[in-house]
């Protein structure tokens, strides 16, 4: 049959346009598109989907990546992935554009004469390498340290632990996680004895109610808060928004119940009074499962140098404790909190209704708070006391910021402290870890060195004189930052800087390495719920990039510890991540083969018999559970979690006559952390292009303060201009004020105050006092 | 005698009853008319926050109903009726309650929840903002097809469906402001909603978790740049 040139033309343009269409549907599972919404969106039909999770908070949406030449170009929700099931927030579908950043840092940089000059890589390290071997011989092992992050992959963080720990043998490791999740961590250690979450996400679609302690969950978590949202329109489930200050979130939420900085601690332990005095205990759960403990009070709050502070658990009895409630009555909690005795009784009767499921969601303001142990143990109190834990619903769940809070910081152990499997104090665990290292064992020092804040203080005293600071930007994120800057601008002081872009923290560097990020290299992270996922190199690095993992094996080769780092440079993640699933055989924490974790949108630990554990601790869940009971909290020696006594007490700096309001700091939905990466992605530095002081309208009308007008913000550290945000996207209580600190301009941890919990040594960003005046 | 004392008795009775009855009614008619205020809830309300999550209750309904081809708006149409984009609507259509219509009784009969309207053959689109009920400040009729004299006021262009998203397939940003506005779902759900940005996922309640402003103040807005430079 004959058929004309342009029959055919026509013939295969309507081929085209119908395989565009379909790809288009693929694109958008479960979204039908009306031609009219479809016109001037591009086809992709031409491009590679990838799975990977978000780059961004610690949710761990799953992602697809769609790349075309060898460039990342379009994002979609995973539509199989569990945690976002094809959801993204703005964040997320626009995250491919942070890798294209004009400034992106290509070449490694050595400072040489206050000039940044381009070098090599090779060169690079190996200066690095000789500093770092220098310093040693000089200072000793205890000058050199390593500051990583909740962004470093679990293979960055293992070898970072591997090379100062194991074959260096010090302690110097911290990561910025000590800044946002080392109080989830002691809170975990000190009620159940294992760290994370009993539960999973899955927890949402069981539970009917949900109270966010202090959680911003609409801008800071927005993917897990429309999984609330969608079961509040399948089923009426009530959200209830306790919090110091009026968001998105209260505005979402069925209700709001404010309270003063701080006094969280005295309504969760008025809503344990009430559990008790009004019969709503389960006492047979609390008599099975639950001891009872004290620990020291008065504490103080980190403020000097070389605080120290250890806390000495004492067992009490049910009496004691109920004798110790006697100071939490609703109307004694409410005095101090400003919450309503109606308010306060209500929390309580969410919790105390036998028939209702209750999950508990907090994050920053639970974990940045001076008192935050206390904060966490009294939560798991509440669940503890009522029996609704770790089943279905019943879930107190920690959230996290970043993406591997969790997967590397917590669970590799990059912190002082920590071993992969276990702490540097027990001789036990220094013994399994230095033979899966091939180490001896007197390598691995048994005293912890310094937490993050007493490390840059370190620095700033000369005790420490080389730091490595990867995939962070401490000069933004630290609390009294003026005093960190300074010191490590210090004469004598060698810092190396690996990132993705100039900023803050590159600015202080004597050598700036460039690394790969997220997808241009091959990685896992572990997000909230014990979720490990994997992402395969999708993209060439640009210029000289070179990842995190492979920076660290590169030094430690040049350090003389080519036995430790065999690994081939093609196969190093997978060696990697098989030699570190060896540190966390069995039941109570087996983590996944990567085949499984390629094939699939990630697994949760513990991984037994081929199956994620969902819920831990549940006998009907976990298989490591092995006291016949219905519960069993292994983590404990005796298998009972505890249920602490745990009192208020005032925060370390509150407002006085010469500065008589809050200051609060925070985020917003558009910038993560420290904006280094969403600032570069137009569509959000054009949505939320700089930083703010949100103050009460009240406050502002009576200073004659209007939206717009700069507002200097002063404290013991310093003073700040800020533009005045009144009525905007948040509104403070009276008296008090909140600045977010994505923006490197206007940097408000200058004057933020270094308070920090003395249990977990995470710094209190949310409460300091401050003057405010119109300029 | 007996007989004739219990009558009295209890007309007397009667009597009272009814006086007592009678003043404290009168009584009670004297005083001011009293309507408790409820007091909603305890902290501050964010405007524009407040109002996105509103109508969201119905976003299983809106998700579920079927499209009505034949009488679809269309964003034509939608910006036909506004003097420029974000001009309040003329009403393209006769008031059924005459020109002393007011709100509740008369426009918000039809455009607070919308609805088909037999008699203009049309769903009537709703509202964002029901609480303001003098409409016909800033609405007003459509009495005349002619001008009094002709304008050279340049009608600005409208945003386009399809080119606010930065990456295929990424979520449109918002490309108008929206003050008066602040609630997506009463334009972009629903029969009335103009066809070309009729979501397709209402369901999705916080819409701003993924779809920004990029109008901001009306301010042009610089590339994000650092102060300091690296010195090279």
């Amino acid at each position: 049959m004959y058929t004309s040139m342009t029959n055919r033309r026509k013939f295969i343009k309507k081929m085209a346009m119908l395989s565009a269409m379909t790809a288009a549907a693929a694109m958008f599972p479960g979204i039908l598109f009306a031609d009219e919404q479809e016109r001037g969106i591009p086809d992709g039909s031409n491009l590679d989907w990838k799975k990977a999770p978000c780059r961004f908070c610690g949710v761990g949406c799953g992602v697809l990546i769609g790349t075309e030449n060898g460039k990342a170009v379009a994002v979609k929700g995973d539509p199989k992935s569990p945690v976002n099931k094809g959801l993204c927030c703005v964040k997320g579908y626009h995250s491919i554009i942070a890798l294209y950043g004009k400034d992106r840092l290509t070449k490694p940089l050595i400072k040489k004469n206050g000039q940044y000059v381009e070098t090599s890589m090779k060169e690079a390290l190996d200066l690095i390498a000789s500093k770092m071997k220098e310093t040693i011989k000089e200072y000793g092992k205890d000058a050199v340290s390593i500051y990583g992050s909740g962004q470093w992959t679990i293979p960055d963080g293992y070898v970072a632990s591997k090379l100062f720990k194991g074959c260096i043998g010090t302690n110097n490791v911290e990561a910025n996680a000590r800044l946002c999740m080392a109080t989830a961590v002691t809170g975990f250690l000190t009620s159940f004895g294992l760290d994370e979450p009993m539960g999973c996400y899955e927890d949402i679609d069981y539970a009917d109610t949900f109270v966010l302690w202090g959680n911003n969950m609409a801008e800071m978590h927005p993917v897990l808060f429309s999984r609330l949202l969608d079961q509040r329109l399948k089923k009426g489930v009530k959200i209830i928004d306790f919090a110091t200050r009026t968001t998105r979130t209260s505005m979402a939420a069925d209700r709001s119940i404010l309270f003063k900085p701080q006094t969280d601690l005295a309504v969760a332990n008025a809503i344990c009074y009430e559990i008790v005095h009004n019969g709503w205990m389960n006492r047979s759960f609390v008599e099975e499962h639950c001891n009872f403990s004290k620990g020291l009070t008065d504490m103080g709050y980190g403020l000097e140098d070389g605080y120290k502070f250890t806390d000495k658990p004492e067992k009490i009895n049910f009496e004691d404790y109920k004798t110790f409630l006697e100071d939490y009555t609703p109307e004694k909690a409410s005095k101090i909190s400003g919450v309503t005795v109606k308010d306060i009784k209500y929390l309580a009767a969410q919790f105390g209704d036998p028939n209702k499921k209750v999950m508990s969601l907090w994050c920053m303001g639970m974990n940045q708070h001076s008192r935050g142990t206390w904060m966490n143990n009294l939560v798991y109190n509440i669940h503890l006391l009522t029996g609704k834990i770790s089943e279905p619903g019943n879930s107190p769940f920690s959230l996290t910021g970043q993406p591997s809070a969790c997967g590397t910081v917590r669970e590799v152990g990059t912190l002082t402290h920590k071993l992969p499997h276990g702490v540097v104090t027990n001789k036990e665990h220094r013994e399994f870890a230095a033979k899966i290292w091939d180490v001896p064992v007197e390598n691995i020092p048994s005293k912890p060195t310094y937490h993050t804040v007493e490390m840059f203080r370190a620095l700033d005293r000369g005790d420490i004189r080389f730091m490595w600071i990867q995939v962070t930007n401490p000069m933004v994120s630290m609390p009294k930052l003026k005093r960190y800057r300074d010191g490590a601008k210090k004469e004598g002081r060698f810092i190396v800087v690996s990132d993705i872009y100039p900023t803050p923290t590159t600015d202080i560097a004597d050598v700036i390495l460039p690394s790969a990020m997220w997808i241009e290299r091959e990685g896992m992270y572990g997000n909230s719920e014990r979720r490990t996922q994997y992402f395969e190199q999708m993209l060439e690095p640009p210029g000289e990039a070179m990842s995190d993992t492979m920076q660290l094996i590169e030094v430690a080769k040049r350090m003389g510890y080519e036995k430790q780092f065999y690994y081939k440079e093609e196969t190093h993640i997978e060696e990697v991540y098989n030699e570190y699933r060896k540190h966390h055989v069995g039941k109570k924490h087996n983590m996944a083969p990567l085949e499984v974790l390629k094939s699939q949108p990630g697994a949760l630990w513990p991984y037994v018999d081929g199956k994620s554990t969902k819920w831990r601790f549940n006998s009907k869940y976990d298989p490591a559970c092995s006291n016949g009971k219905d519960f069993h909290f292994y983590g404990k020696p005796d298998g009972k979690a505890i249920i602490w006594q745990r009192p208020y007490e005032p925060a370390a700096e509150e407002p006085d006559a010469e500065y008589p309001f809050w200051l609060g700091t925070g985020r917003v939905v558009e910038h993560w952390h420290t904006g280094s990466m969403t600032r570069r992605i137009p569509v959000l530095h054009k949505a939320m292009p700089h930083g703010y002081v949100e103050l009460h309208p009240e406050d502002a009308k009576r200073m004659q303060i209007r939206n717009g007008d700069s507002v200097k913000l002063t404290t013991r550290r310093g003073e700040i201009i800020l533009p005045a945000s009144v009525d905007q996207r948040g509104i403070p209580a009276p008296m008090q004020v909140f600045v977010p600190f994505f923006d490197e301009n206007m940097l408000i941890n200058d004057i933020t105050l270094d308070s920090f919990c003395p249990i977990s040594k995470e710094p209190d960003y949310k409460k300091c006092a401050v003057k405010v005046e119109k300029v | 005698m007996k007989k004739r004392l219990g009558i009295i008795l209890l007309f007397t009775l009667l009597f009272i009853g009814f006086i007592v009855n009678w003043g404290y009614s009168y009584k009670k008619g004297l005083e001011e008319a009293y309507i408790p205020i409820k007091k909603e809830s305890s902290g501050p309300v964010i405007y524009s926050e407040k109002k996105v999550f509103e109508r969201s209750q119905f976003a299983l309904e809106y998700l579920n109903m079927p499209v009505d081809e034949a009488h679809q708006r269309s964003l034509n149409s939608y910006y036909d009726n506004r003097a420029y984009p974000g001009a309040p609507p003329s009403i393209p259509h006769f008031l059924l309650e005459g020109e002393r219509g007011m709100g509740g009784k008369a426009c918000l009969q039809c455009h607070q929840n919308g609805g088909f309207v037999e008699k203009f053959n049309a769903y009537a689109p709703v509202t964002p903002h029901p609480e303001m009920i003098n409409c016909k400040q800033c609405h007003v009729a459509q009495n005349s097809s002619s001008n009094f004299r002709e304008t050279t006021f340049y009608k600005s262009i409208t945003a386009s469906v399809g080119s606010n998203s930065a990456l295929p397939g990424s979520p449109p940003m918002i490309p108008h402001q929206i003050q008066m506005r602040e609630n997506c779902l009463s334009c972009h759900a629903g029969p009335a909603a103009p066809k070309e940005i009729r979501v397709t996922h209402p369901e999705r309640v916080n819409c701003l978790q993924c779809h920004v402003a990029d109008t901001r103040d009306f301010v042009e807005i610089q590339t994000f740049v650092r102060t300091k430079s690296l010195k090279k």
